[in-house]
């Protein structure tokens, strides 16, 4: 096994991508398709009365409406997880649901029949918002080590402050749509989803389908940022009309519809209490957790994943609660707990640094953690500091005044630098995956994972084409298909971990089917491809199951039944994280108060990185959401009526092209050879860890006004 | 945005597009019949609603087509002419994944009607690249890196090679705003800028 750095290459499948050729869901070419348009409640909560649809049946071209009333009732729940989305039910639950389908000859003709229904309701009281009356709270386990009640006894300074962030949406800019097609008993669906596996397995249980009457094609996904990883509202809906009509149909969902049905991140707060001693040093923790959330909702408060695994803080009490309210399920969206945890733990950390006037990054600087405190396990690898002294390194870090306020340039604009640290959970879980060399020049590689552009198929190539003499040109990476192989949802950072040592072992394997085919003869000359038409086989063949650290029998067994098979970060003999640090400058201009971020240098321990170019790309990206997360989005809730007022793209605002700045991206690139044998952590989702943190330490810096709720607005700086 | 190249061209007027007549008929359509075949898909039998026939160019080929008059530009390209490099991200003009050239002039072919096209040159992702020969633009996002899923890049490319032609792709302020139009989710801003001042710095034609 090695574990040398992986070379600069492009990225797979950049060339289909800038000709406009890469497939995804949406543009999938299938005959005689027929296309739908949901119909969303202008209920917050409630039932239907009535779904009239004589209207919308007049409308030249509208073939059928479907109403609650065409579809099978739930499944029964139990064994196989969590249920599956609902289709169309006459309860309402929140805003948006929908509550019938117009299926048509066109999209015009679609769009004008929904747009013609009218349905009655019977309308109930609901709550809005967690500051509203009628909240449930809900408390879940606490996370602890050690006595954080008595070492926060013997501090002799501490910190203590209220972090808080809003509810905000994924809009990845594919959106969500379903094209199904019902035919000699199979329905095809193709789908930009996360997990191939999850929209089969809700299929299956919603329209009482057997296992192999069931494929879920997920080509390329146009963005998933956690939003396309459980099962959508729309899927079985949309796949009901195909075999009730017996012709596909296609539906892709209008964003305000997006924003009322997908998951989102909820909103959330985080009280915060560090204690320090004499020498500076933080020796105790309190913190309390809660987040917004939906009556039956299952997205878990794990606010206290990441902040103890940080800086060795021996003593932490970590509590968590769910506050549930009438809205649609909340999710997992880009470092769903780690990012707001790591803004509110690192913004205070930061904070207790200028309580005892030591440099922030010194003071991280003194804190090395060695151990995780809450499972008490060694860590595998955990290189924050070296990210935070390369980084410091490259930044300049060293010529930053210490107090608060004190660079304003000759027009008045203020200048700080900030510094912030993230960490994220390595996690795996196992994969079943085939691989193929021919002697026509091709290969073809089958195995779990879903390419949303994290680059999955590029770390795939490196592993293959490092360990196999074959040509790329003739390669395919066959994933989130689940016709190819079983499926896994790719989310969690977990993807490339899981796809790379199977790749890995795959290239072995084929290796060793090479040499017991020559049986001891002296290899011919040229590739594997060239070798196999020499020694006349048209191909070979292997077949490799991989599995994490602890992983065994039955973790692949639920992966053959396609449910959830990750573990991480605790694993029998250690606990793994990925880590990042972030140097940012910001400049908060002197008469309108908006704070520009010009330059970001941020350093990533993930493992070994094995794609050098598309890992550095997901680190922008990263750096990206997290300026984006807190100097732009927040989505509104309509107190009045329930529902999200701002469900556009104009109006929901992202950081542009123009909000972002020179982004340096390093890697400390040291393999985790604990967690497996090519040493690679996650990615995608520390990228984005610490960053909102580092923004708003540089705002500090430059303003002296500490900024404790996202997304910082100008009026927060008047 | 774009509303000027909303002004109707030649022989269609809103009137005429609204009420299903069939205005065809500019000089400079002179059919090759064969080529049109092998690059735009044929239409399929007429739909409900299809009642006003037109002719843009697309890529270089004509491409009759009847529409319902409330057809984008982006449906038609996609619904019903195969092209499906223009991508759909808002459908509201807020997000740029579906720009292309109309009379080599971006626009966002989600708010443009397709009956505004008819006689007009439309240029899409697809029509960018010279046979196996990439696009400039195209080879300098590779390069760069100026993509990550993919989705919105078409529209950031064909963006970005108006941004060169319109001449705003001077230094990195001037390309970053006049990029704005353009979302990326992924957050590949930066490598998208660099690619636009490689291929402009270079000063070859687009």
């Amino acid at each position: 096994m090695t574990s040398a750095p992986f070379p600069d290459r492009p990225r797979v499948d950049a060339r289909e991508k800038v000709l406009g050729q890469a497939q995804y869901a949406a543009d999938v070419a299938v005959p005689g398709l027929l296309y739908a348009m949901l119909v969303p409640a202008t209920i917050a909560k409630g039932s239907v009365r009535s779904v009239p649809v004589d209207a919308a049946m007049r409308v030249a071209g509208v073939v059928r409406v479907l109403t609650a009333s065409d579809f099978p009732p739930p499944p029964a729940g139990g064994a196989g997880g969590p249920p599956p989305p609902p289709t169309i039910t006459d309860q309402i639950a929140y805003r948006g649901q929908p509550v019938a389908l117009v299926v048509a000859e066109t999209l015009e003709a679609a769009i004008e029949g929904a747009e013609a229904i009218r349905p009655t309701y019977a309308a109930m009281a609901f709550v809005a918002t967690i500051e509203g009356d009628g909240v449930e709270p809900q408390p879940v386990e606490p996370s602890t080590g050690g006595d954080a009640d008595a070492a926060m006894a013997r501090a002799v300074t501490r910190h203590e402050a209220e972090y808080v962030s809003p509810a905000q949406h994924h809009n990845p800019i594919e959106m969500l749509s379903t094209t199904a097609v019902w035919e000699g008993g199979v329905l095809t669906v193709y789908e930009g989803t996360q997990g191939s596996n999850m929209a089969k397995g809700a299929l299956m249980r919603t329209l009482r389908l057997s296992a192999d009457q069931v494929v879920v094609k997920s080509p390329q996904i146009g963005g998933g940022f956690g939003q396309k990883g459980g099962a959508q509202r729309q899927t079985a809906i949309v796949a009901r009309a195909a075999m009730l009509l017996g012709r596909p149909v296609k539906l892709v969902v209008p964003r305000g519809q997006i924003f009322h049905n997908a998951t989102f991140r909820p909103k959330n707060r985080h009280r915060i209490e560090i204690g320090a001693d004499a020498e500076g040093r933080m020796i105790a923790v309190r913190y309390d957790a809660d987040q917004q959330q939906s009556r039956q909702g299952q997205f878990p408060p794990a606010y206290h994943e990441s902040p103890p695994m940080m800086y060795g803080i021996a003593d932490y009490h970590g509590t968590a609660a769910n506050l549930r309210i009438d809205t649609q399920a909340p999710g997992y969206m880009r470092a769903p707990t780690p990012h707001p945890s790591s803004f509110a733990f690192d913004s205070a950390v930061d904070e207790m640094a200028v309580k005892l006037g030591i440099d922030p990054l010194a003071f991280r600087l003194k804190h090395r953690a060695t151990r995780d405190p809450i499972d008490d396990k060694p860590f595998s690898t955990h290189f924050l500091h070296e990210c935070l002294t390369e980084g410091a390194r490259r930044f300049g870090w060293d010529k930053r005044p210490l107090a608060a306020g004190a660079t304003v340039r000759p027009d008045g604009t203020q200048v700080g630098w900030g510094v912030g640290c993230g960490a994220y959970p390595a996690n795996v879980h196992p994969t079943i995956a085939t691989l193929r060399i021919g002697a026509d020049g091709t290969t073809r590689f089958a195995a779990a994972g879903h390419e949303m552009g994290q680059g999955i198929r590029s770390t795939i190539e490196q592993v293959l084409v490092r360990e196999l003499a074959i040509d790329p040109a003739g390669l395919e990476i066959a994933i989130g298909d689940t016709s190819v192989a079983p499926q896994h949802v790719t989310a969690g950072s977990w993807g490339t971990a899981s796809a790379v040592i199977a790749a890995e072992r795959a290239a072995a394997s084929a290796k060793a089917a090479m040499a017991d085919l020559l049986a001891g003869r002296t290899p011919p000359a040229g590739n594997l491809h060239r070798q196999l038409a020499t020694v006349r086989r048209p191909s070979i063949q292997v077949e490799v199951t991989t599995t994490g650290p602890g992983q065994g029998a039955k973790e692949v067994e639920r992966l053959r039944q396609g449910g959830m098979a990750v573990s991480g970060p605790v694993y029998p003999q250690f606990t793994s994280f990925s880590y990042i640090a972030h140097f940012v400058e910001v400049h908060v201009e002197p008469r309108t108060r908006r704070i520009r971020v010009p330059r970001v240098v941020s350093v990533a321990d993930c493992g070994r990185v094995i794609s050098p170019r598309t890992a550095a790309s997901q680190v922008r990206g990263g750096v990206v959401w997290a300026i984006s997360a807190c100097l732009r989005e927040a989505t509104e809730v309509d107190p009045r009526y329930g529902g999200w007022l701002n469900n556009d793209l104009a109006d929901y605002v992202v950081a542009v092209n123009a909000d972002i700045g020179e982004i340096d991206v390093a890697f400390v690139d040291q393999p985790d050879n604990m967690f497996n044998a090519l040493g690679a952590k996650g990615l995608g989702e520390v990228a984005m860890t610490g960053c909102a943190a580092a923004v708003a330490n540089a705002v500090y810096h430059a303003t002296g006004k500490r900024l404790r709720e996202m997304p910082f607005r100008i009026e927060n700086l008047l | 945005m774009n509303e000027e190249e909303g002004g109707a061209p030649a022989g269609v007027t809103r009137r005429t597009a609204i009420g299903g007549t069939v205005a065809v008929g500019s000089a400079l359509l002179l059919l090759d019949a064969e080529r049109v075949e092998a690059t735009v898909q044929s239409s399929p039998p007429p739909r409900a609603g299809a009642t006003l026939a037109i002719r843009p160019i697309v890529n270089g080929r004509a491409a009759p087509v009847t529409i319902d008059p409330r057809t984008s530009l982006l449906d038609l390209l996609r619904e019903r002419l195969g092209l499906t490099g223009a991508k759909k991200g808002c459908d509201h003009g807020q997000c740029g994944a579906c720009t292309v050239h109309v009379d080599g002039r971006r626009v966002a072919s989600c708010l443009t009607l397709a009956a505004k096209t008819d006689g007009r040159e439309v240029t899409t992702i697809e029509g960018l690249a010279e046979g196996d020969a990439l696009h400039p633009m195209q080879q300098a996002f590779i390069d760069h890196d100026a993509l990550q899923c993919g989705y919105c890049t078409p529209g950031q490319i064909m963006a970005a090679v108006a941004c060169v032609r319109e001449g705003n792709a001077t230094d990195r302020p001037t390309i970053r705003e006049y990029m704005s139009g353009n979302i990326c989710r992924c957050g590949a801003y930066a490598g998208i800028v660099a690619a636009i001042e490689d291929v402009a710095k270079k000063g070859r034609r687009v």
